[in-house]
């Protein structure tokens, strides 16, 4: 598979300070490729915890799992799911309204994803504080919360790039081109990656 | 399929979907059924993503 690259003209630069200019890729561009190398890296690393817990479930097999006494509060956390993935909605509509030029549209999208997610959060501290359980409580309390709070520190960091793009969108940054809004485009894969990691979670650690 | 928000959104609905199957199948039968359900998932969705990345490689998909 071959890549193209995009040729870079020397001959008008008078004075050229510094190093040449990095070759581009013509079929993806850089910020873009630059976020899905991250989102990759980052599976290996909720790959590794993952690896850790259905260790302890499968192999290790205690002779129930939840251990005793604790529980998880299954239909809580079932409700957040669906807020977090509403919230890929309310991104992609925010998204699909810049590129039709709706401005409003964007900001509207972009406020209410970072409400869900930060609702999300509120839940997911709230559940925290109510569980009954610490993660010093068993390896079982250990890779609970290393699970679920990697992947709210994920979450975290996602509010922060939206919140960048909120301020961006009402400051007017965005326009309708793919190369104009790609200050939301990249928030945006990378929120859906949170998103799509919570169902994996979710489904692993609460249903299984 | 080019690399943008659109196309993992799609994916962001085909996994809540086939997780939502998964859900329903664990509260209705066994965890170890609806683990050996979300497991065949799995290997489907690695097999389709194998088969286009050869349709790619030789053109056929954009």
């Amino acid at each position: 598979m071959e890549s193209a690259t995009v040729a870079v003209d020397h001959s008008h630069e008078e004075h050229h300070h510094g190093p040449p200019e990095a070759n581009q890729s013509s079929r993806i561009d850089r910020q873009t490729l630059g976020i899905l190398l991250f989102i990759v890296s980052e599976i290996m690393l909720f790959g590794a915890f993952f690896a850790a817990y259905f260790f302890l479930r499968v192999v290790v097999d205690p002779p129930s799992w939840p251990p005793e006494p604790y529980e998880l509060p299954v239909a809580v956390a079932g409700i957040n799911t669906a807020i977090l993935v509403s919230s890929s909605f309310t991104i992609h509509y925010a998204l699909e309204s810049i590129r039709r030029g709706h401005r409003n549209g964007l900001k509207l999208g972009l406020v209410l994803t970072w409400m869900l997610g930060a609702t999300f959060l509120f839940i997911q501290l709230n559940e925290y504080a109510h569980i009954g359980f610490s993660a010093r409580d068993l390896a079982f309390g250990s890779i609970f919360y290393g699970l679920t709070g990697l992947h709210g520190a994920h979450v975290f960091v996602g509010l922060a790039l939206l919140s960048f793009a909120t301020i961006r969108a009402f400051r007017g940054h965005f326009g309708p081109k793919a190369e104009d809004h790609l200050g939301v485009e990249v928030p945006g894969i990378y929120w859906h990656f949170v998103d799509v990691m919570w169902i994996i979670v979710y489904v692993s650690v609460y249903i299984l | 399929m080019r690399i943008s928000e659109q196309a993992v959104f799609r994916w962001v609905v085909i996994v809540t979907v086939a997780a939502a199957s998964v859900v329903a199948l664990t509260l209705l039968s066994t965890p170890l059924v609806g683990a050996l359900w979300g497991v065949a998932l799995v290997v489907a969705g690695a097999l389709h993503g194998y088969r286009w990345l050869g349709r790619r490689r030789r053109g056929i998909t954009g």
